[in-house]
């Protein structure tokens, strides 16, 4: 079976929209995928990597499959937010009611660099705030790929 | 209860008035105590990055978040305006929507730095339009100060975008750094909005977006050296960093720069002379004594705390010939009130305004790249000024660098809106927030309130601080002169949206929670812009105001009430730059006085040799200074 990091990220591209490279370049595989253990437990992390990796029965899109999973397809939108905003989105009661509860799920920024590593800043054609100040006078041009 | 040693002078609070009014007495050689109620903002470089972390991780990042407050000192913040259990007790009939911060360097930690200078008629409001009150000094009077604020804080700009609406420079004056380069976003708009003009009654009014004085390092002229991040090490040495003189587009200068390229009042403090400089931080002022035949000060008490998680504390009392308040526009007011000196008049705590704003926010046809560089580096100002002003209030607006955050609390919300509510995912969302979020822009509708005596601040022995204090009581309305130039200020930032192509996705059920305010059968949401004036307001009539044109109560004539607390009105410009020019006059005056009737003091310690005049050492005393320590 291949490495749990790398089910991660093939998933989280097919997510997210980024390349597999432009995601470990972020530095953040391994401590999104600690974070996930804590919120819902390593065991069931290990269950909804390999819901995405069994290729759908009829040969469709595996990431389209999580999605529309009921007990994935809100995990996999928080993974979504998570890549994009560095922060953890509480899943929502009704999901706990029939999965299971977990203290560690609340509204939280995961840490300092997932905050600074958030791909919205990418898509904004940006910097995040705060950080990776881009030099002065750098606001007066057009952004990226105007 | 213990008494300490005698100063020159006391001033409380190290925000921007106190730190400025510190560094011009110290460096005359005058003794100067400063009671600081927050805990002490790290003098290292080194320290003060805990507080860029802080924010970092913060969920909220408002302007709030890098500044955590003590438990004795505690401090209004924007999250509790609408669940109403914050710091301010809010009477009403409408909330006060703006907050400060209680950490030594006051609200400068976490502020814009906008630094407009009042316009001539502002001065002259009830003269000119019949309309609030006059001061008791004009444009041209304060136009030394004026001068002086801007080398002390570091403002950058340039003197030929701003000589409009009769503002008047010195000749040959500029400021001491050339104007920040305006945003890409301001000068697409610029392309679309120059020369296009509204109507404001009889009045057509061409509008132009110009670039805005900042207290934010640029490109420093004639010999002027920025003054970039402090870095005072526990040798008392100060370190030349060199970080910090050219701002660098971190974006984040409310509630944190992360290199202090732009003003806080620590820079201030740094380059007091540190020989005739006492800092107590954790010091809360909670009393004023005074002599009940002369009225004079006598002395201040204040609560020592050691701990910014517990309330307990221990009880000192300051003395000093002058006692200066610069504690902030609402803690001067209440250490009055504290203190049982309302006063005859019966105006202290009074006449509280702000600026009410109003928030528009679109998507414009092409990437305008905001995220990027300082939050706000231009705004149209033709409404600041002209004849309307006798109907309804005037107005400026502010264009954002920062797309959507304010309002929505993009770009975090724009990311779960495309995720949970559009359901995209993959290419397909990657390529909606590319393309939503680099073409987001908003604008901010600043309006000027008028002074109403119903506006006030006082306290109520039934709302207390965890350490005994008087909460602000804070009565708060939004009257019609005002809500019409809200109402104007809604239909100008339209016809400009359409004018530069801008859809318009105002959208207030949809966005971050503001107060409400019922207008002409609708509702206006409006948000506070941390511009607290008018609560001691200045007059040249005992009977009508609370200080003299020096800032010098009525009736306790060694007590000075500094901020914009001062402010008899208070225009459209943002009060810090203002405040900080009345502050510097009000030193000037205590000099010649306190010249004149002493000789210079010993110093607190001996001077040290100083490398250059901003890397002084002695900054901060958490201690009292050497040798007093018995005393305290
Ligand atoms: C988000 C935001 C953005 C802003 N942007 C701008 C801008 O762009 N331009 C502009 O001109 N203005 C701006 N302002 C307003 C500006 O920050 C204030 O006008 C200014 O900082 C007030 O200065 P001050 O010295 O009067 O009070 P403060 O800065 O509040 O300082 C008062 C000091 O006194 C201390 N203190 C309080 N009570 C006591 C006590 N009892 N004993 C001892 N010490 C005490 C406080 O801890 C503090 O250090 C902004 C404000 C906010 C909130
Ligand atoms: S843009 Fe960045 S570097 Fe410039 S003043 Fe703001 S926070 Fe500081």
């Amino acid at each position: 079976m291949a490495r749990r990091e790398d089910v991660f990220i093939s998933l989280s591209a097919g997510l997210t929209g980024y390349s597999p490279v432009r995601l470990i370049g972020t530095g953040m595989c391994d401590q999104y995928l600690a974070e996930l253990g804590k919120v819902l437990s390593d065991g069931m992390v290990d269950e909804f990597l390999s819901a995405y990796a069994r290729p759908p029965a009829d040969g469709g899109c595996s990431v389209l499959k999580v999605l529309r999973d009921a007990r994935w397809g809100p995990v996999a939108r928080r993974v979504m937010i998570l890549w994009y905003c560095g922060t953890w989105t509480a899943l929502p009661e009704s999901w706990h009611a029939v999965h299971g509860a977990s203290s560690a799920d609340t509204d939280h920024v995961v840490s300092a660099e997932a905050y600074q590593a958030g791909l919205q800043w990418v898509a904004a054609g940006a910097h995040p705030a705060g950080a990776r100040q881009q030099g002065f006078g750098a606001w007066a041009l057009a952004p990226e790929g105007v | 209860m213990t008494a300490d040693m005698t100063h020159d002078v006391v001033v409380v609070g190290a925000g921007v008035a106190g730190s400025l009014i510190a560094r011009r007495l110290t460096t005359e050689g005058l003794r100067v105590l400063v009671l600081e109620a927050g805990p002490a903002t790290p003098s290292t470089f080194e320290g003060y990055l805990q507080h860029v972390q802080t924010f970092y991780a913060a969920s909220g990042k408002g302007a709030e978040s890098a500044w955590p407050p003590a438990i004795g000192a505690p401090q209004p913040d924007a999250r509790d305006l609408r669940s109403d259990n914050g710091y301010f007790v809010q009477r009403g009939p409408l909330k006060y929507g703006s907050t400060y911060t209680r950490a030594q360097g006051g609200s400068t930690l976490h502020w814009l730095g906008v630094s407009l200078r009042m316009l001539p008629e502002d001065f002259e409001l009830r003269s000119r339009y019949g309309r609030g009150r006059d001061w008791p000094l004009r444009y041209q009077a304060l136009e030394p100060w004026y001068r002086q604020a801007e080398r002390e804080i570091g403002v950058a700009a340039d003197v030929a975008d701003q000589t409009h609406h009769g503002i008047e420079f010195a000749d040959g004056y500029d400021y001491p750094m050339r104007r920040i380069p305006p945003s890409y976003s301001d000068i697409v708009l610029a392309a679309a909005v120059d020369g296009m003009s509204v109507r404001l009654g009889e009045d057509e009014i061409r509008l132009k977006v110009r670039s805005y004085p900042a207290a934010r390092n640029s490109i420093p002229r004639d010999g002027y050296r920025p003054v970039g991040a402090v870095d005072i090490r526990p040798d008392g040495l100060g370190r030349d960093l060199y970080l910090g003189e050219r701002c660098a587009g971190n974006t984040s200068c409310t509630p944190i720069c992360p290199i202090q390229a732009k003003y806080n009042a620590g820079k201030s403090l740094a380059r007091a002379n540190p020989a005739y400089l006492t800092v107590l931080a954790r010091a809360v002022a909670s009393k004023l004594h005074v002599d009940p035949v002369s009225g004079e000060v006598r002395g201040v008490e204040y609560q020592r705390y050691e701990d910014t998680s517990s309330p307990r504390h221990t009880v000192h009392t300051a003395h000093g010939r002058i006692y200066v308040l610069a504690a902030h526009a609402v803690e001067n007011a209440k250490l009055m009130l504290a203190s049982g000196l309302g006063g005859a008049s019966g105006m202290l705590g009074r006449n509280l305004m702000d600026h009410p704003s109003i928030y528009g926010w679109g998507l414009a046809k092409a990437p305008l790249g905001p995220y990027r560089g300082p939050l706000s580096t231009s705004g149209i100002d033709d409404m600041r000024g002209g004849a309307f002003r006798a109907r309804h209030a005037a107005f400026r607006v502010d264009i954002g660098n920062d797309g959507w955050r304010p309002t929505t609390g993009a770009p975090d919300t724009t990311v779960v809106d495309a995720v949970q509510t559009r359901g995209l995912y993959g290419a397909d969302l990657r390529r909606y927030l590319e393309s939503t979020l680099a073409r987001q822009v908003r604008f901010s509708l600043n309006a000027e309130q008028l002074p109403s005596a119903a506006n006030r601040v006082t306290i109520d022995p039934r709302y207390l601080d965890a350490m005994g204090n008087p909460r602000p009581v804070i009565s708060y309305d939004i009257d019609d002169y005002t809500l019409a130039g809200m109402a104007e200020a809604t239909r100008v930032y339209r016809e400009v949206f359409s004018r530069a192509g801008i859809e318009d996705h105002t959208d207030p059920e949809h966005s971050t929670w503001f107060p409400e305010v019922p207008y002409a059968g609708g509702t206006m949401r409006y948000h506070g812009m941390g511009h607290f004036a008018g609560t001691h307001g200045m007059g040249n009539d005992p009977e009508s105001s609370v200080v003299d044109v020096d800032q010098r109560s009525w009736e306790h004539r060694n007590l000075f009430l500094v901020g914009a607390g001062s402010f008899p009105t208070m225009g459209t410009s943002n009060p810090t730059l203002t405040m900080a020019a009345l502050a510097l006059r009000t030193a000037d005056r205590l000099i010649a006085e306190m010249g004149r009737s002493s000789h210079r003091q010993q110093p607190y310690r001996r001077e040290q040799g100083r490398s250059r005049d901003l890397s002084s050492g002695g900054y901060t005393e958490d201690r009292p200074p050497e040798g007093l320590g018995d005393r305290l």
